[in-house]
């Protein structure tokens, strides 16, 4: 039973009611037959806008190649690409009317899905009851597209692939590595990565001493960091967000907890993860679905190197992308090359096109199983050592070896 | 020692609560508005206490009066000049303006700061004591709840505006009579609200990432610590949090932590029913 007061929610609800809602972007009536429309609620205000401002970043980088070259061309002839984008401001219901609208009123051919499983799961529900194709760049949890929906495909591999090596890898390095602690937060993709971690450590032959979850709004973890230090363990496994894995970091080091692997999924993917935390965050460990070492050749799309994406990028921008900017670019190409395939718009047709996906893109091999989810990934470990994030696996483009914390 | 550490750990946090709920409960008890701006000043006067140490160097204690003050002059500015148009109105007319400010406020502060979680890290340890740890920064913002509840308790007692406030939340129009400038009075009553709110912040910038998704998360805290403490009452909000931090860190640890928020609501369900005043709160700000 989790319940939280968040008096925002119901009021932003009854705000937006009376007309504060902001939209952006384009409105476009019917698109033309030569322009292929991709809708995207996106959360750029509210609490996840720093994510749903990559997502829109990383799309305007990839719009900007595509135009660059004139457009893409389907069945022999050039087509324009518009993104239609609304902020739903970090309010799923919210997310659920806008992807409505950009189906009825804005005509989009396709939807790309915003931030997280819970958004994407809410938006997956109206693709489908439209038949519009949809890609989720940012969601892994596998409840998202176990719903039996045809429309939707996700660019991320299932977290339980991730779990499984993390497990296999550390056992690895530290051979008497015997238990764990599984401290996750109740929400879609957190709880469903410190239950797949979980079960994953028992199938490894490493014992749980700790399991919970801890609620949305929880702002201490003073009680759970005690029970943890009381139970010991070897290896400490969080899941969060950013802001939650931060304090969680500071109060495990304050409360005196010692152990040697510290994971936190996904911190140290995140910039802010390691700006907010300074020293602190040396020695995390986390697996994440993309990084940047990764080096793929010959791929599809405006970025045929792993290299050019990060170099255009970096230009454009100032910093590394992380894996939503990589994931989220992907599953444009993606998109484009189910258009490519299909010879049209044809909604049906697309969605067929992105059922039979076998490619290879920068960001890596795309090729979506009978869920719609990407089986085509292997995914790096990586950990803060000093101020640098390095990547421990796959081997082929590891950087460093794993530093235990002292 | 588990059980004391967990105690601690509990006194601890509630005194953090309590200087979330101090300011917001003397707006409420005495003005009768539920502040909705109160958790995004917190949060705007972590985001200055940060921004004045990455940029300045400037340590978050020495920043603290300044950062306070600021709030304070942003508090009376709102009150004088918007929320007392609506004040004497009923409950619900203040809580949609409030609500309308915090918006924009939210907003502005996503926009210009990002909703980034931020932290000034300054460690500054953790004091241990054999098997007890208690975290320094945590002990600052309990020194500091302490401090502002005495200073707030004086300052309502003894000084010539704190009564003209007690007056003003007793009965506006004697005390109109009596020569006090009511709105004036309305105005420090919520500026002083903002102050508690900018130092809370200034510390808070230690202790937890400043980002714009708490502003939501202290507001709910803070009502529910007015509830279970008492409003009309400076000293029941310190009660309110402690009893808060107490009950969520025994829960925290003996049934999951998923659960320990849920308790913190069942109490404070128990109390509407059993005592509506709350645990020290005055009878008839309820």
């Amino acid at each position: 039973m989790v319940m939280g007061l968040n008096l925002r929610t119901p009021l932003q609800i009854a705000t937006l009611a009376c007309g504060f809602a902001v939209a952006v972007g384009m409105s476009p009536s019917v698109a033309a037959d030569d322009v292929l429309v991709i809708g995207a609620p996106l959360a750029l205000t509210g609490g996840l806008a720093d994510e749903g401002k990559k997502q829109q970043d990383v799309w305007k980088l990839w719009l900007d190649k595509i135009e660059a070259a004139g457009g893409i061309t389907v069945a022999g002839k050039k087509m324009q690409v518009k993104f239609v984008e609304y902020d739903y401001q970090t309010d799923g219901k919210r997310a659920g009317q806008l992807a409505e609208k950009l189906v009825t009123d804005d005509n989009v051919d396709v939807l790309m899905a915003p931030f997280g499983s819970g958004h994407t799961k809410i938006v997956a529900a109206v693709a489908e009851r439209y038949q519009v194709p949809m890609l989720a760049c940012v969601a892994s949890s596998v409840s998202v597209y176990d719903q039996g929906f045809k429309y939707l495909f996700g660019t991320l591999a299932p977290n339980t692939g991730m779990t499984e090596s993390m497990v296999e890898f550390f056992k690895a390095k530290k051979p008497d590595l015997k238990t764990v602690a599984v401290y996750g937060k109740d929400g879609v993709f957190p709880k469903a990565m410190a239950t797949a971690l979980a079960a994953s450590a028992e199938a490894g032959g490493i014992e749980v001493v700790y399991n919970e979850l801890y609620a949305a709004d929880t702002m201490d973890h003073s009680s759970a960091v005690s029970a943890i230090k009381a139970a010991d363990p070897d290896w400490v496994y969080m899941t969060g967000y950013t802001q939650d894995l931060i304090l969680g970091r500071k109060q495990l080091a304050e409360l005196g907890v010692t152990s040697p692997i510290i994971t936190m999924v996904t911190g140290p993917a995140y910039r802010e993860f390691t700006e907010g935390l300074g020293s602190l965050a040396d020695g995390v460990t986390s697996a994440t679905w993309w990084h940047h070492a990764t080096a793929y050749t010959d791929a599809v799309g405006p970025w045929s190197t792993t290299a050019s994406f990060y170099e255009d990028f970096k230009t454009a921008f100032g910093s590394d992308p992380d894996y939503v900017h990589g994931s989220c670019a992907a599953a444009a190409d993606v998109l484009v090359n189910a258009v490519q395939t299909a010879g049209s718009k044809d909604k049906a047709a697309v969605r067929d096109a992105l059922a039979a996906t076998d490619i290879l893109t920068f960001y890596g091999p795309i090729d979506f199983g009978d869920n719609g989810m990407n089986q085509g990934r292997e995914m790096p470990i990586i950990q803060v050592q000093g101020e640098a994030v390095k990547v421990l696996y796959p081997a082929a483009i590891a950087d460093a070896d794993l530093a235990m914390i002292k | 020692m588990d059980i004391v550490q967990i105690l601690l750990n509990g006194i601890v946090l509630g005194s953090l609560y309590a200087c979330i709920a101090i300011g917001f409960s003397l707006v409420w008890g005495v003005l009768n508005v539920i502040n909705m701006l109160h958790g995004s000043f917190i949060i705007l006067g972590g985001y200055l206490t940060f921004f004045a140490w990455q940029y300045f160097g400037i340590n978050p204690i020495l920043a603290l009066p300044f950062i306070a003050t600021t709030l304070f002059c942003l508090g009376y500015v709102l009150q004088y000049f918007f929320i007392n148009k609506v004040v004497t109105a009923p409950v619900l007319t203040t809580l949609t303006l409030t609500f309308g400010l915090d918006m924009i406020l939210y907003n502005l502060m996503t926009v210009f700061f990002t909703a980034t979680p931020r932290r000034v890290t300054l460690d500054l340890g953790t004091l241990n004591i054999g098997d007890l740890y208690l975290p320094v920064d945590r002990l600052l913002g309990m020194g500091l709840a302490l401090c502002l509840t005495a200073l707030l308790f004086l300052v309502m007692r003894v000084s010539k505006i704190g009564r003209a406030i007690v007056a003003v939340r007793m009965d506006r129009q004697a005390a109109t009579l009596m020569g006090i400038r009511v709105n004036h009075v309305y105005a420090i009553t919520f500026g002083i609200g903002a102050f508690m709110a900018g130092a809370a912040g200034a510390v808070f910038s230690m202790v937890f990432p400043v980002t714009t998704n708490l502003t939501g998360v202290f507001l709910g805290k803070a009502f529910v610590i007015c509830v279970i403490g008492g409003l009309g009452s400076v000293p029941g909000a310190l009660i309110g949090g402690i009893a808060l931090g107490l009950i969520e860190s025994i829960a925290g640890y003996t049934i999951g932590p998923q659960n320990a928020i849920t308790v913190g609501f069942v109490l404070m369900l128990v109390l509407l029913v059993i005592r509506p005043s709350g645990i020290a709160g005055v009878k008839g700000y309820e």
